[in-house]
């Protein structure tokens, strides 16, 4: 990736059609560039084709014109943060939704990204996709929970509701042997493209263990063994700092419902640790702590 | 058919879970043989991968024990063990991993006869369970070849 | 190329009973790499061992499996044998055929091939085996001690006479702690000044000991052996090395009258802003409080004490100074404070004149104190009623749970010395007496031959108003007599509060220096409550006294000795040896992500800056402590790359054990 690459989009919207929100946004990306306060801003573009966006990262101040915020903005630009390159560049800003800025605590929590180097240009947002993604249904963080900048009004977070596990606990009700179907069958279509793993914003290991061949833990081949050794481990090395983004879900090509066990893990350290991931920058995720004296029911 | 011997392992802390079936051994306390010790300085070291390779390697059953809470010899370890061990359970069963094969306990030093009893209950319940064949038929026909035979230094 | 050489034991029948040796010894000559297998009656015994080092030698082994006992057992003697023929001992496994098969099974169909397994898993493990040599970590002889009070005196006197050097950290302006504000010490009464005193001055006259009082612990960098300590040296304004303790300054300060309550005596006496604490105080040096003196606070005095002093060494533009100081073993021995009783307003202390803390009254009762040893109530009359109420912020789940072990006792001392000193009537409100320590018992019936009434009850209030004529002008004590089943209102003139032992408040603040931990109530944690009682998690760090629990005199003077051996056995040699199977970082791969940091017990875990040409840091990466970490292995558990490994059960080894069955 070229991350000076322009956006593909020709045409740069007139100030007349673009919303309240974008103007400011777009003001402000001009201050910052031209004050020299950031070196670059990450936000988001009008795609190649309609409906799609892409990601920008503009370093003069005339290309914030460029900078768009609707809810064709799906994908997660904080992952671009876990890039050497963008590491490289010094102070950088980024516009972000909640659920981005969620990942941007867990990065900053695990040393990731240092908070100095990035101004971070908030957006409230009330849902993306079309239709609207589920996730955005129950949103923890319409309202980001890290800013620099804050565009739009804020909103109170719309919250679980008894959606946010409707699926996880479907699942939850069948049999193992039906589950051990159901993922087999879905593991199977895996094809180890690891698109899973390079769209997660939090998926940061520069050596990631599937990589990793003395020993070869994860099976590289496609087979039923690896693809479901893989998933297990893509999942619970997420279990405790997943944000429920949806990231990995959406990049599938394989349709693989990713989403399900991220949300399965989610709602465990929910359940059994009241822990939600992301919220801020200095609770350690259940498995990095403990309480003195804590026992659990299945180890006797 | 000859009587089925399941294939398990078993992970058990240096300090207390080790140590206690030692004192089963010198207490001649008997018990099913079929299992496999694997001696690991604390249950804070056993990384989940070792679980999910013994199984890939034809395991039937995995068993992991270690100290009681609040005796681990480095003070934590068990602690965070405990945690990992609860995630990642709810994970397994979550992916249609019969829960039932994987046993976990903290057995002391000084509990010879817990060891053996404990031991006694995961081999017949694993060798009631029958060969795991859900997950062995995932594993690929090849693994003969692909098993580690040699090599290291 | 691998050349491993396998030893099957036979421990005479407890193996070969159940087990086909010679059966086992044919399987394991058969597996790749395998140069020599062999079985024997006695592998520990010497033509055992010597069977064992000839081997390596004949055969060039590059590893050795002896199938055997339980490496609990001998596997620091195949070791030893091991190094003895010339290939690092880290190089021999022990696979436990006997306590973990022939032991537990009884037919040798299947203990024979659990044998076999057993030992082909080592087999395979040891391929994976690398050369470990130990750690060696050179020792700084010298031990800084936390705290003067009797803990920390006692502990800095026995490693000094030792023969090693000791640094004694104090933050009061005089060592001597709470002991030195006692008068009597139960159960033999003898005076505490009196049997301390002598202790202070020792601390101070030792050659070996160097003492910095009016001093913190800023921070402590290192490890065991190793430790370097940063002191902050408080402003004074007298200067300690020159002040002979004549008391001019104190004798021409501007304020003619002492003015401020005195901390040494609880504030029942008053001091001038320049002081020296207490008579017997070590050193003897003026201290000025800042706080209250002229000079300090308007900057507009006459500084008649400066003009006093015959050897001019105030100085009022003395600052806070820094120290750092090497030191090889830190002793916490910083004790605890008072329960404050104001946090239970049913008992009025502070409410009412005639409340008192019961170290106010040993103050009182102290010859020394301001009081010259009469107990007085504010109106300067003796008391004719006591009352006593134990357990005043203890054993109550609204304060604090834990017992405070020494109340029940002082309490006791207390009722015996008014009651000889003023004939009062003393009234105890307890839950229970406890008193388990050597003569304490004998001393509580001797008590109870004093006629000192003892009432089974928490005492629920105190109040000043009068229902009857007998009450006028007294403080009334409510409580339920449990023995007697009623409740029970007890006229007296004073009330005394037996508070009990708190953590000091900046406990917490001092452990995170000091990098040990706290309980969550705040007291010092120790490595193994029965096994451990002095050591913390991090070696070369001990606890001693009060700041670990509640303890009395002699505990915590057993415990400042304990920790003084701890010390001293660490000094006993130049050099630490450390088990070096302990975590590596994989630095190529690390991302910094530090999730071992916050799972490792032992604060192992440094932040390693890699920099480039130029020295810029271009990445920070975890790296490994190797006096601190003890190779338990949470870290590398937890590395979501897994580029920590544990020497000595590395992943390359376990997988290769999994892969062998």
């Amino acid at each position: 990736m070229n991350i000076n690459d322009k956006s593909p989009a020709g045409e740069v919207a007139t100030m007349a059609e673009v919303s309240e929100v974008v103007k400011k946004l777009r003001e402000r990306a001009k201050e910052l560039l031209a004050s020299g306060a950031v070196k670059m801003i990450i936000g988001y573009g009008d795609g190649y084709s309609k409906g799609k966006t892409v990601p920008i990262f503009i370093t003069k101040p005339e290309d914030a014109d460029r900078l768009i915020f609707d809810a064709r903005c799906q994908n997660s630009l904080s992952m671009y943060l876990k890039t050497a390159e963008i590491k490289a560049k010094g102070k950088i800003g980024i516009v972000v939704k909640g659920c981005d800025a969620r990942a941007i605590n867990v990065l900053l929590l695990e040393n990731q990204v240092k908070r100095e180097n990035l101004h971070i240009l908030g957006m409230v947002c009330e849902g993306v996709g079309d239709p609207t993604q589920d996730k955005c249904g129950w949103c923890m963080a319409n309202t980001p929970p890290v800013y620099d900048d804050l565009f739009g009004e804020p909103i109170p977070n719309k919250g679980w509701n008894e959606e946010t596990f409707a699926e996880v606990l479907k699942l939850e009700a069948m049999s193992p042997a039906e589950l051990w179907k159901f993922w087999t069958e879905q593991f199977d279509k895996c094809i180890k493209c690891y698109a899973c793993r390079q769209a997660c914003p939090i998926c940061t290991c520069t050596r990631c263990i599937t990589d990793k061949n003395q020993p070869q833990w994860v099976p590289t081949s496609p087979h039923s063994e690896g693809n479901y050794h893989w998933n297990l481990t893509r999942a619970f090395h997420l279990a405790g700092r997943c944000v429920g983004c949806n990231a990995c879900h959406n990049a599938c090509p394989m349709d693989i419902p990713l989403k399900l066990i991220n949300w399965k893990l989610i709602k465990v350290v929910y359940d059994d640790y009241n822990f939600i991931a992301g919220m801020d920058s200095a609770t350690l995720p259940p498995m990095e702590t403990y309480k003195v004296g804590e026992e659990t029911d299945f180890i006797k | 058919m000859a009587e089925f011997h399941p294939k398990t392992f078993a992970f058990f802390c240096n300090w207390c879970t080790y140590t206690g079936a030692d004192l089963a051994g010198t207490s001649r306390m008997l018990y099913p043989a079929d299992f496999r010790v694997i001696k690991v300085p604390c249950t804070g070291r056993i990384d989940f991968e070792f679980i999910v390779k013994a199984f890939e390697q034809g395991a039937d059953g995995v068993w992991i024990s270690g100290c009681h809470i609040g005796d681990c010899h480095y003070n934590s370890g068990n602690y965070y063990a405990q945690r990992r061990w609860a995630i990642f359970r709810q994970e397994l069963g979550f992916l249609g991993i019969d829960l039932r094969r994987l046993k976990f306990s903290w057995i002391s030093a000084a509990e010879g006869r817990k060891f053996a009893v404990e031991a006694k209950e995961f081999v017949e319940r694993i060798t009631e369970l029958g060969p795991y064949t859900e997950f062995h038929s995932i594993i690929p026909k090849t693994r003969e070849a692909e098993a580690v035979t040699g090599g290291g230094n | 190329m691998v050349r491993i050489g396998v030893f099957i034991c036979h421990c005479g029948k407890n193996i070969a009973r159940t087990v086909d040796c010679a059966k086992v010894a044919e399987a394991a000559s058969q597996w790749p790499g395998v140069e020599y297998a062999v079985d024997y009656k006695y592998m520990c015994s010497d033509p055992g061992q010597n069977l064992i080092k000839d081997a390596i030698k004949q055969h060039n082994l590059t590893g050795i499996v002896i199938s055997a006992c339980s490496p609990k057992m001998h596997e620091a003697t195949f070791r030893k044998a091991a190094k003895s023929a010339g290939i690092n001992p880290f190089l021999c496994e022990c696979a436990n055929i006997r306590e973990h098969c022939s032991w537990v099974h009884d037919n040798m169909d299947v203990a024979t091939p659990k044998a076999i397994d057993i030992i082909h898993m080592m087999v395979e493990k040891v391929r994976y085996n690398h050369p470990l040599d130990p750690i060696k970590v050179p020792v700084t002889k010298r031990a800084l001690v936390v705290g003067g009070g009797i803990s920390g005196i006692q502990a800095a006197l026995d490693i000094a006479d030792g023969g090693c050097e000791v640094i004694m950290v104090e933050r009061a302006p005089s060592i001597g702690g709470h002991m030195s504000q006692l008068s009597e010490t139960f159960p033999t009464l003898d005076c505490s000044q009196c049997i301390l005193t002598p202790k202070m001055t020792a601390v101070k006259q030792h050659p070996n000991i160097k003492l910095m009082t009016y001093s913190e612990v800023d921070e402590v960098r290192g490890f065991v052996g190793n430790f370097t300590v940063k002191i902050r040296r408080k402003a004074r304004y007298v200067i300690e090395n020159m002040c002979i303790g004549c008391a001019d300054c104190i004798a021409a300060c501007v304020f003619k009258k002492p003015k401020f309550p005195d901390e040494f005596n609880e504030g029942l006496g008053l001091r001038k802003p320049v002081y020296i604490p207490f008579p017997q105080a070590v050193p003897q040096v003026a201290c000025i409080d800042p706080n209250t003196c002229l000079q300090l606070t308007t900057g507009k005095c006459k500084m008649t004490c400066a003009a006093a002093c015959p050897k001019e060494c105030i100085d009022f533009k003395m600052v806070d100074t820094f120290e750092e100081v090497q030191v090889g073993a830190i002793i916490l021995a910083t004790g605890y404070k008072l329960f404050d009783p104001k946090r239970i307003p049913n008992y009025g202390y502070g409410k009412f004149d005639n409340v008192y803390t019961s170290l106010e009254i040993e103050r009182m009762v102290s010859a020394s104190g301001p009081t010259e040893g009469q107990v007085l109530l504010k109106n300067g009359q003796n008391p004719k009623s006591v009352a006593i109420i134990h357990c005043v912020g203890s054993r109550d789940t609204k304060t604090n749970a834990w017992c405070s072990k020494v109340c029940c006792m002082y309490s006791l001392k207390l009722a015996h010395l008014i009651k000889h000193s003023t004939g009062a009537e003393i009234f105890n409100f307890y839950i229970d007496i406890r008193t388990p320590g050597k003569s304490y018992e004998e001393f509580y019936d001797k008590v109870l031959e004093d006629n000192v009434n003892f009432i089974r009850g928490r005492a629920a209030k105190v109040v000043d108003w009068d229902l009857q004529p007998l009450e006028d002008g007294k403080l009334v004590v409510h409580a339920e007599d449990t023995l007697m089943g009623r409740r029970r209102r007890i006229p007296v003139d004073m009330v005394i509060l037996s508070v009990g032992m708190e953590p000091q408040s900046d406990a917490g603040k001092l452990s995170h220096i000091a990098n040990c931990s706290v309980s969550s109530e705040g007291w010092f944690l120790e490595r193994h409550p029965k096994l451990a009682p002095v050591h913390t998690m991090t070696d070369g760090v001990y606890i001693a006294g009060a700041c670990q629990g509640p303890k009395d005199i002699p505990e915590c003077v057993a415990q400042a000795s304990a920790t003084a051996a701890q010390a001293l056995i660490l000094f006993s040699s130049d050099e630490l040896t450390r088990e070096p199977t302990i975590a590596k970082v994989d630095e190529m791969n690390c991302i910094g992500c530090f999730l071992c940091e916050k799972v490792c017990p032992f604060s192992a875990i440094e932040h390693h800056e890699i920099k480039d040409r130029n020295g810029n840091v271009i990445r920070v990466v975890s790296r490994v402590n190797e006096g601190l970490c003890q190779g338990c292995g949470p870290c590398a558990a937890i590395c979501p790359s897994n580029c920590i490994s544990i020497a000595g059960i590395t992943e390359e080894q376990v997988y290769a054990q999994i892969g062998a069955v």
